[in-house]
């Protein structure tokens, strides 16, 4: 017996070892995000710290600079304005992703309702088609993209994004709900049909309600997808017109002279729509992940 | 396999089938089928920036000058020595997370919400933080060091070679393992209890147990996690761009990374191109592995 409590304590204990390991990163960057430049780089670091301040938050918001920030040079104030794009960059991820989420409820809904219920000629084939492009990896096939973007005159624009996005979020969200919904009986489907309802009115009458929640993981899949991109987000866009967040927060914190509390003020600002959606999905979005990666 | 076998198509039903369809394959084929198709053309071409009007077709001059070139053969080699650290460590991480998951505590409880976090931020965002804990001039880690005592003044993690691969493999991992612990949680739970009891019946000890119950059933699983792990690994992109540019002198430069130079830094697409096919290809080999690893793809045909 005290041998079992040892190991549940042990346990517990490296279970906080983990959590922190998990949880302390995040930690930082919001300890960051609201102390002035000046106490970030003291030596050792303040792990509690003694000045709080919205100051970073208020430049990003209003564009005006934070106290004791002019002195460090003209050069500096310029270099940080670049962080203030994250605010038009997390309206552009954010139409770009919930179009994205939109496009697999849409389209990804009634493709995977038609590979589950109905048999026509070829549909093996395109199943397979796109199952095997679930697993093709971005990096292999982004570098092209560029080129076909731009070819199709679409550089800089949300519609390449979305369009991108969609192609590689699709496959999963068609392959997830062609099982699910097969596993939804047909018996009342083929009562409305044989009543005289379209297949599309049986998809949204009957079916979809009872799959309600499976759609909505995907669609929040597809979102998150979408919004945490960046390979194809830096390839395929050029300015504030378009550039997702992730995008802004990279160029941006890359530069060795911008001001690290203004760019964790963005990287909070970046995580909060991820983690939201992490929490609220969470059950689905650990099954989906279970099914996309092995599938039993 | 399918529990309802779907009815006969009437006739205008495949109208329907196939306008719900096609619409979603012709998407995906444009950015999958026509971007390699593209890529290979591209590759036999001469494609520069400042000679947009000329692309003469040049055979395989492009792969015989990247495959020749002396950042190729380094590049693919930190690659490997990457994914050997990245892929035993997200897996062997994941596998002892599980078990600190599955328990039944209320530290499982908070953990079980904590480990989606890292998984659901970009990964952008997640090598920007963990440049920073390794920075040298502010970073935590060096704080952490410096206030325990163990280094005397900051070490530029970063800007040498072994630390600089070393700081991205560790929030490689950070990013990964929730994957990885997940995916073996999944796997721990489907051990019927009763394999378990008769282990201990039979007076096997819980280290015993690990060995001939949990193991044994959990080789699938492992087999698919060091598959998926390794194609990630390989096409590992975003945390260089952020953490390292590729550097310090190309140390960290792994094979995504310097198809990403030779397109957007050199500007010559024939050799991007070409890199581009040399990596997919050298790809299939792990996801023809991975589709036979799985057996999803048995569930349509009837």
């Amino acid at each position: 017996m005290t041998r079992r409590a040892w190991a549940r304590g042990a346990g517990t204990l490296l279970g906080l070892v983990v959590a922190c390991y998990i949880l302390a990163p995040f930690g930082w960057v919001a300890l960051s995000s609201i102390q002035p430049e000046k106490e970030l780089f003291r030596v050792p670091p303040q792990w509690i710290p003694r000045v709080v301040t919205t100051d970073n938050y208020r430049f990003i918001f209003t564009g005006r600079f934070p106290a004791g920030y002019q002195e460090t040079g003209l050069l500096r104030g310029r270099i940080s304005e670049k962080a203030r794009d994250a605010l038009p960059a997390l309206r552009n991820s954010t139409i770009v992703a919930v179009t994205v989420a939109l496009l697999n409820l849409v389209l990804g809904t009634m493709a995977a309702y038609t590979f589950a219920r109905i048999r026509f000629r070829g549909a093996g084939a395109l199943y397979m088609f796109i199952l095997a492009s679930r697993l093709l990896p971005p990096m292999a096939v982004a570098i092209p993209y560029y080129l076909i973007v731009s070819r199709l005159g679409l550089l800089d624009r949300y519609s390449a994004l979305v369009l991108i996005h969609a192609a590689f979020t699709l496959p999963f969200t068609v392959w997830f709900l062609t099982l699910y919904f097969r596993r939804v009986p047909p018996d009342i489907e083929e009562a409305a049909l044989v009543d005289g309802a379209t297949r599309l009115q049986a998809l949204l009458r009957i079916v979809a309600p009872v799959a309600a929640p499976a759609v909505a993981a995907t669609a929040a899949f597809a979102f998150m997808f979408s919004y945490n991109d960046f390979p194809f987000a830096l390839f395929v866009t050029s300015t504030i017109r378009s550039q997702t967040i992730p995008v802004i927060v990279s160029v941006t914190a890359v530069n060795p002279d911008v001001s690290f509390g203004v760019v964790a003020v963005t990287v909070v600002l970046t995580m909060i729509p991820p983690v939201l959606f992490a929490m609220i999905f969470r059950n689905y979005i650990t099954r989906g992940l279970i099914a996309v990666t092995t599938t039993r | 396999m399918t529990a309802h076998p779907a009815p006969r198509a009437r006739s205008g039903e495949a109208r329907y089938a196939y306008a719900t369809v096609l619409p979603v394959v012709a998407l995906i084929a444009l950015f999958t089928i026509y971007p390699i198709g593209s890529a290979v053309v591209t590759s036999l071409r001469e494609v520069v920036l400042y000679r947009p009007e000329s692309t003469p077709f040049v055979g395989l001059k492009n792969y015989a000058a990247v495959i020749r070139s002396e950042y190729f053969a380094s590049a693919w080699r930190h690659t490997l020595t990457f994914a050997a650290g990245a892929v035993p460590l997200a897996t062997v991480a994941g596998f002892a997370i599980a078990h600190l998951l599955n328990a039944r505590t209320r530290t499982a409880s908070l953990l079980n919400v904590a480990i989606l976090l890292p998984w659901a931020i970009p990964t952008v965002i997640s090598g920007i933080i963990w440049a920073w804990i390794f920075n040298s001039s502010y970073g935590a880690f060096n704080g952490a060091l410096y206030s325990l005592g163990l280094v005397d003044s900051y070490v530029p993690w970063l800007s040498r070679p072994t630390t600089a691969l070393l700081s991205v493999l560790f929030a490689h991992v950070w990013k990964e393992v929730p994957l990885t612990s997940i995916l073996y949680l999944a796997a721990l739970q489907a051990i019927p209890e009763e394999l378990f009891d008769a282990a201990r019946a039979d007076g096997a000890g819980a280290l015993a147990a690990l060995r001939h119950v949990t193991v044994p059933l959990l080789i699938p699983t492992t087999l698919i996690i060091v598959v998926y792990e390794t194609m990630i690994a390989i096409v590992t992109f975003d945390l260089l761009y952020v953490m390292t540019g590729g550097g310090p002198a190309g140390a960290t430069s792994l094979i995504s990374y310097y198809m990403y130079n030779s397109m957007f830094t050199s500007f010559n697409f024939g050799h991007g191109a070409a890199l581009a096919v040399l990596l997919a290809a050298s790809l299939v080999i792990f996801i023809v592995l991975y589709m036979r690893l799985l057996r999803s793809e048995e569930i349509y045909r009837e």
